[in-house]
């Protein structure tokens, strides 16, 4: 109670500030936070399945953790993802922030969000070529037309943004 | 002698059944609504379950794509502070400390102690 020292334990002291070692190439970090990336997944997945096969294998195959040894790897992984999330957000921002402002308001359940989902897929496939496609299945959950889980309360701004797509589309 | 002997057309019919009307259908009827009630309770269960499993399929994957990236990020970190350690050490004790692996075994491991400035 009477206590005025001051928290020694205070987590700003412990972080170290110091950036990387000039001898390693600097990468730019991603910097998204959860829901744009859970977001943008199945897109880094398809685009960068390559490197991130190659990092996995070099850290598996690695002595130990493989943290030094796969740095290249891990830079090309980080590159790639970010080239994605930079495309997605040049070419598709309206329906991708729709998308990852539903998933922050829906506890990150994809099922809840189908409908931004739908448009944020047209419009990265026309625009970028991605595909969303779970692999080893026969049926794309995604696609499903009447799925049993639906959310109870639809995010409003996707359902009033898709239904305006749909207009346009009949018009 | 004579006897008491039954009468000569016979006793008059006992009744022993009770003239309750049957009420509702056949049991084999009942059993039908029964099994298909059921039926369409496991069917609608059974969907439910297929489809709650895909939906979680759909997240692994999800997660599944992401994890290089955050693993690559989290081992530039930890190699980050790793090398700068190491730096540190040798300002203060000159270049003698070359490495600050504790075993012997030559792996790499998570910095554990943070640098404090005061």
């Amino acid at each position: 109670m009477g206590n005025k020292r001051e928290p020694s334990h205070n987590h700003t002291l412990l972080i170290d500030p110091e950036p990387l070692i000039k001898e390693i190439p600097q990468v730019d970090e991603v910097g998204a936070s959860s829901a744009p990336l859970v977001s943008v997944s199945y897109f880094i997945g398809d685009r960068c399945a390559p490197y991130n096969e190659d990092f996995m294998l070099c850290k598996e195959q690695a002595k130990d953790g493989g943290e030094i040894e796969c740095l290249k790897e891990g830079r090309r992984v980080t590159r790639c993802a970010s080239s994605v999330i930079r495309d997605i957000n040049e070419n598709c921002a309206e329906s991708f922030k729709l998308h990852w402002q539903c998933l922050n308001n829906s506890n990150y359940e994809l099922f809840k969000c189908r409908k931004a989902e739908i448009l944020l897929n047209k419009c990265v496939f026309e625009k970028l070529q991605l595909e969303k496609k779970i692999p080893g299945v026969k049926e794309q959950i995604h696609l499903k037309e009447k799925p049993i889980y639906k959310p109870i309360v639809e995010d409003r701004p996707s359902v009033i943004a898709y239904d305006l797509a749909k207009k346009e589309k009949h018009s | 002698m004579s006897q008491d002997l039954p009468p000569l057309q016979g006793y008059p019919a006992i009744q022993w059944k009770r003239n309750i009307p049957s009420r509702g259908f056949r049991p084999s009827i009942y059993f039908a609504i029964f099994i298909g009630t059921m039926g369409y309770g496991w069917y609608a269960t059974i969907n439910g379950i297929h489809e709650r499993r895909e939906l979680q399929r759909e997240k692994i994957w999800s997660r599944i794509y992401l994890q290089p990236l955050l693993i690559a990020e989290d081992d530039r970190d930890n190699v980050r502070r790793y090398y700068n350690d190491l730096k540190r050490s040798k300002e203060i004790a000159g270049d003698e400390i070359t490495d600050l692996k504790v075993y012997n075994d030559g792996k790499f491991r998570t910095p554990h102690y943070h640098w404090v400035d005061n």
